[in-house]
């Protein structure tokens, strides 16, 4: 629920969650969007890691570093790309008469 | 970090073989020399070559490799050559001793320029593996564009 | 989602496999003078997807060794730097690749 917030910035989204009220793909979306938050947030972390590794401690590789911040940066953009085509569903399913 | 090692490892071969190299020249230069301020002729000089480790991290030592780590090489000493000197009949020499004979280096051109030539072929190897470790990190940074 | 695993990570350690083979090559070149030194190199363990390798620093079989010790050959460890370079630039840039591959997948909205 936070996550779905966060996600879309807006704090006033109705609670998809709601068993009564959500679709099929309500809860899909959350997980997928869970899913794909946890994976930024772990490959970023992989690269930080990697970066002062190196930077600070001499060990590791630049390719090493290189690869990981591009899988960070690959993770953000395909949670992005997520993200874009849940709020467009979620507005698919608000400009359906109720 | 591999490449960074390994160009501090090709930085100390280019040094050891820089040094010997000026050994080298020096004995070529000094072939003739039949007085030296220390007294007697000029002695021959020869480089030690020793593996060194390479300067890296103790912690990435034990973490990268379960072998041993990559060396570099330094000259750890210089011998001096203290057998006894060539003694040539030259009775009209300054450098003469009573009987006639003069003490000269034993230093042969013709081998020191082929050791010279050695130095010279093993300073371009280093210099060649630098090289190539420079381009392989450019490449890594690539990867970041 | 196949970020998270094969052929970005096996490429990854394959350069990284090579990087240490070229501080172990610049090592012997800079030993090619020392006696006694033997020459050394990495061993991998291809049989396992590179992800698995384990490297390890070993010596040499069947090198001739000079009258001080040394086994240094400057023609074998020329040729490794060349091959090096070739193997890793290759693998660098079929990383570039597979990069560049996934971020249009990811933007068409494959996933």
């Amino acid at each position: 629920m936070n996550i779905l917030a966060t996600a879309l910035g807006s704090p006033t989204l109705p609670p998809l969650a709601d068993p009564a009220s959500s679709s099929n793909s309500g809860g899909g979306f959350a997980d997928a969007i869970g899913a794909a938050m946890s994976q930024v947030e772990s490959a970023q972390s992989t690269a930080a890691t990697a970066a002062s590794d190196l930077l600070i401690g001499g060990k590791g590789d630049v390719h090493t570093v290189a690869i990981a911040a591009q899988k960070a940066e690959l993770s953000l953009e395909l949670f992005q790309q997520v993200r874009n085509k849940f709020v467009q569903a979620y507005q698919e399913i608000m400009k359906m008469p109720m | 970090m591999s490449l960074f090692s390994a160009i501090g490892i090709s930085a100390s071969g280019m040094d050891a073989q820089r040094t010997r190299a000026e050994l080298i020249t020096e004995n070529l230069a000094n072939a003739d020399t039949t007085r030296t301020p220390e007294g007697g002729p000029y002695r021959r000089k020869d480089a030690v070559f020793t593996s060194a480790p390479a300067e890296q991290s103790f912690a990435q030592a034990l973490s990268d490799f379960s072998g041993y780590p990559a060396q570099g090489v330094s000259v750890s000493q210089v011998v001096v050559d203290d057998s006894e000197p060539e003694r040539r009949y030259l009775p009209g020499h300054p450098d003469a001793d009573p009987d006639g004979y003069v003490a000269f280096p034993k230093i042969n051109p013709a081998e020191e320029m082929v050791d010279l030539m050695s130095a010279s072929r093993g300073y371009q190897a280093n210099v060649a593996a630098i090289s190539t470790a420079k381009d392989m990190i450019a490449r890594s940074m690539d990867l970041f564009k | 989602m196949h970020l998270a695993h094969t052929a970005p990570l096996d490429l990854g350690r394959f350069m990284s496999y090579l990087s240490a083979r070229q501080e172990v090559v610049s090592s012997n070149i800079a030993n090619a003078d020392t006696p006694g030194y033997k020459t050394q190199d990495i061993e991998t363990e291809f049989s396992a997807a590179f992800a698995e390798a384990r490297d390890a620093i070993v010596e040499v079989p069947g090198l001739s060794s000079k009258n001080d010790g040394n086994n240094v050959s400057i023609d074998r460890e020329a040729r490794l730097l060349a091959e090096n370079t070739v193997r890793f630039n290759l693998a660098a840039q079929l990383m570039r690749g597979r990069i560049k591959d996934i971020r249009s997948a990811i933007s068409e909205g494959h996933s």
